[in-house]
């Protein structure tokens, strides 16, 4: 009799110290899983500025970053049009397809009968898919001529890739707004209908603003997008390396930069375009930090 | 904020009213089309025109640049005011191809010498070449390698005689000029035809991007749309050129130019000229 | 305020509902309340020109591809690529591979770091933080940079050459932090009173996390993965300087394979291709219609389940 119980007995403690384990194991592991974006991170700056920053110091880093002359073939690096052109164009997407993006998730989220949600949901999710270069050649096809019926001259330039981007952000934008939106208490929309506020004042001011974190979080994919889209901007941007004077003129952002000349280059034109790629890197840093500052401030 | 959303939503849709009715409108103004620098095509291209001086390439700033030739075709097709250039390989009937000084663009033309915009397609091994790429290579440049050359539309660069195969087995890579790739696919498709053993893979990833790994030993030959730099020379590539590919000047279909002077299309390269209407 | 009417009534109509008001009674509640009715026109009007926008680019693909690909067809998915065919077969593919590779990478790495962000490290600690941050960096940086750092860390310094497997894990690193943050959402969105009810009959935390949060947290996290297999789908940028443009099916791990985008891409470089480009582009449309119908599918299921 007593045999059997202690075997029982040292069976669940086997169990427990198994159980105990398997806890331990499994924490260090999530524990790795987590690191693994840091060691991305610090990965890619070691190996970024390796490549780009002897460079950068070759060049002369006020050449490089101030510079208005891009002639790499002539030895002048100078990539201030495209810095310049980069952010025009990222805001510009940022302004047409934020608002768009946003009243399409309310819309999604609130008002949108069953049917066309289930068509709409899925239609968007689409959009999110199709790759970036079938963008890019709907632009040449579509957009810019109508640029160029509209504003007259090529057609190619800055409103047109920023219309373009705006589009492209549309879908990332609409899901996380969407979700944050969902995410929200149904007692705000209810506590502000109580008030005597219509539905759509309800939603918008006492929803809308308790899901702002995350759709702050959408803007962000938003704007890593946009200002990461090369394939297709390279298409309808014009690609020219002088500073903007209109909307319509065509300009060259930084990722355009890299993936047109990346093909030919050589040497120290090699490396600068790498130089390029770190320049990028920095400003995506800068935004991040930017965000998180905003954010935490919004929070306090 | 508010208007923010307004003026946005109110763009976007003269955008998408005017996508219905869409249609080009045609000014005189020239939209000026030309290449990366670095491309293979650009540098024989202002070099050949006198664009480039003393090694400054004097392109107009002001000019759109494109990374594919199939975008260069579409902008110029889509654009009664463009004007472009592209391979003569590539040239289809949604451009129109310009006579320069008065001779049409054509293998005849270039192979009596009298077009004379053209470039050489170069292909660059090591020394230490591997048997294998070295029967591949003899393949292109013999005569039948320079008779597919030929039926691409490129201009043979060799005469030597007919190629006999040695049922070679193995795989040789091809890497480097998004130029050259197209043709250089059909020479290995026929190569492979030959010595049924062979497995030829062909990277496009660029001229420079093609000599780097050949240096690099990541290939086992490079393509260049341009000549080899000295520089690629000294690190101990072989180039040989494969092929002649002629520089097309494209304008659109509608356009009234039929033939530019390489002078006129200096001036308009180089911004001298920025109207249709200056050119008689 | 005509195009509102029509606007308004299509919406009554699309949403037939037992208490269904005139639309009469629908303006006169917004009578004396312009705003509301700004805000909801702005709603209606901005739905309509996004699903307008993707209705242009579906015909447009469509109408440009559908006759490329009758023409074409059916040396056009013949099982080798050729100079003379331009199968796409090939690129189908490795499209497939390079997709389910990455999710293998990236997936299950995602969910754990998630898992630990939300279950396991003190909330708002500097150490979250700091992840919280690189993952944020890292869903910013441009295809066209891991581009670049793939072809220097696993094509050069690796030695891995141009690879499926360079390609693989560049993605894998590009769609993590799209995988944490969807999962960190899902999980977090999990209540609170689910947790304390497992903890409370006795199960350990690694059980209540595997049996009591996942699954609640799986139709979030597959969303994530939908996002996360369109971005790979479509990406070109950061393959063509990893995983090369050999337009043939791998034979192993280490061998170049380009996918249906970049076979897109590398056929409208030169321009000689360009009908075969927009046939791809038909194709690239149907899987990733594909893909998300499956994922959604896959995501009811569980929800049913």
């Amino acid at each position: 009799m007593k045999l059997p119980t202690g075997v029982k007995f040292s069976n669940i403690k086997m169990g427990d110290i198994m159980r105990k384990y398997k806890e331990k194991i499994m924490h260090i592991v999530f524990l790795i899983s987590a690191c693994i974006s840091i060691i991305a991170v610090v990965t890619i700056c070691v190996f970024l500025f390796a490549n780009g920053v002897p460079a950068i110091s070759e060049i002369g880093i006020f050449d490089f970053i101030f510079g208005k002359s891009w002639k790499p073939l002539e030895n002048q690096f100078g990539i201030f049009p495209m810095i310049v052109g980069s952010i025009y164009v990222t805001a510009g997407a940022i302004l047409i397809g934020v608002p768009l993006g946003i009243l399409c998730a309310v819309f999604m989220a609130r008002f949108c009968p069953k049917g066309l949600y289930k068509i709409l949901k899925p239609a968007f999710e689409l959009m999110a898919g199709i790759p970036s270069i079938v963008y890019g050649f709907f632009g040449l096809m579509v957009i810019v001529p109508v640029m160029q019926s509209l504003f007259g001259g090529s057609g190619k330039g800055m409103l047109t890739a920023s219309v373009l981007l705006g589009i492209m952000i549309l879908p990332t934008i609409i899901g996380v707004a969407e979700s944050a939106i969902r995410a929200v208490p149904e007692s705000y929309y209810e506590g502000s209908l109580a008030l005597g506020a219509t539905s759509e004042r309800s939603v918008f001011f006492a929803v809308l603003p308790a899901a702002k974190n995350g759709i702050m979080a959408g803007v962000i994919l938003g704007i890593g997008r946009a200002i990461g889209e090369t394939m297709a901007v390279v298409m309808v941007c014009g690609n020219q390396s002088i500073l903007p004077e209109k909307l319509t003129s065509g300009i060259r952002t930084l990722t355009a930069n890299i993936v047109l000349e990346m093909g030919y280059a050589a040497d120290l034109h090699r490396d600068s375009l790498i130089a390029t790629a770190v320049v990028l890197f920095t400003f995506i840093l800068i935004i991040n930090t930017l965000f998180t500052v905003i954010k935490n401030r919004s929070r306090n | 904020m508010k208007t923010g959303k307004l003026m946005s939503v109110f763009a976007a849709m003269i955008i998408a009213a005017s996508t219905l009715t869409g249609c080009g409108s045609s000014n005189s103004e020239i939209t000026v089309i030309s290449r990366e620098d670095g491309s293979g095509t650009r540098g024989a291209f202002t070099e050949l025109m006198g664009i480039t001086v003393d090694d400054v390439d004097n392109t107009v700033a002001s000019a759109e640049i494109s990374n594919s030739t199939s975008v260069v075709i579409q902008s110029v097709a889509g654009n009664s005011s463009a004007i472009g250039y592209i391979s003569l390989g590539s040239l289809n009937d949604e451009v129109k191809a310009v006579s320069v000084d008065g001779t049409e663009a054509t293998v005849d033309n270039i192979n009596s010498g009298e077009y004379k915009v053209a470039r050489p397609f170069n292909i660059a091994t090591r020394e230490d070449i591997s048997d294998l790429a070295a029967d591949f290579v003899s393949f292109i440049m013999s005569a039948d390698g320079q008779a597919i050359v030929e039926e691409k539309g490129y201009i043979k660069a060799s005469d030597a005689g007919a190629y006999t195969s040695s049922d070679m087995s193995g795989t040789i890579v091809v890497a480097g000029s998004t130029s050259v790739a197209p043709v250089m696919e059909v020479l290995a498709d026929e190569y492979k035809k030959l010595n049924s053993g062979v497995t030829i893979e062909i990277q496009q990833t660029g001229s420079s991007a093609g000599m780097t790994s050949t240096i690099e030993g990541a290939c086992d030959i490079g393509m260049a749309s341009r000549e080899v730099k000295d520089t690629e020379i000294q690190q101990g590539l072989v180039p040989t050129v494969i092929a002649m590919d002629g520089i097309a000047v494209i304008v659109n279909n509608d356009s009234e130019i039929d033939n530019l002077t390489s002078e006129q299309i200096k001036q308009i390269y180089t911004g001298e000229i920025t109207d249709w209407s200056e050119i008689q | 305020m005509e195009i509102a009417e029509k606007l308004i009534s299509y919406k009554i109509n699309s949403s037939e509902a037992i208490n269904t008001r005139t639309l009469k009674q629908r303006l006169r509640e917004y009578k004396g309340r312009p705003m509301s009715l700004i805000l909801k026109l702005l709603m209606l009007i901005s739905i309509i020109l996004s699903a307008g926008v993707l209705v242009m680019l579906i015909g447009y693909i469509l109408v440009k591809g559908i006759p490329a690909l009758i023409k074409f067809f059916p040396s056009i998915f013949a099982w080798e690529y050729t100079s003379e065919n331009i199968s796409m077969t090939p690129a189908i593919v490795n499209t497939v591979i390079m997709t389910v590779l990455s999710l293998v990478i990236a997936v299950p790495v995602g969910i754990f770091a998630a898992i630990y962000l939300v279950e396991y490290a003190k909330r708002g600690s500097k150490f979250v933080k700091i992840i919280r941050i690189t993952a944020e960096t890292l869903s910013g940086i441009p295809s066209i940079v891991y581009g670049l750092f793939g072809y220097l860390l696993f094509v050069i310094a690796l030695g891995m050459g141009y690879s499926l497997i360079s390609g693989a894990v560049t993605l894998a690193i590009m769609i993590l932090p799209l995988i944490i943050r969807t999962t960190e959402e899902a999980l977090i969105s999990v209540s609170d009173s689910y947790r304390e009810g497992s903890f409370g009959l006795g199960a350990g935390r690694l059980r209540t996390v595997f049996r009591v949060v996942l699954p609640g947290a799986v139709p979030g996290i597959l969303a994530g993965v939908i996002l996360a297999v369109g971005r790979i789908v479509g990406e070109s940028a950061a393959l063509i300087f990893t995983a090369g443009t050999f337009a043939a099916v791998p034979n192993s791990l280490t061998d170049s394979a380009r996918t249906l985008s970049v076979h897109m891409y590398a056929l409208l470089s030169e321009g000689l291709y360009t009908e075969q480009a927009h046939a791809s582009a038909v194709v690239l449309l149907v899987l990733v219609i594909g893909i998300n119908a499956l994922s959604g599918y896959v995501a009811k299921k569980l929800v049913n389940r």
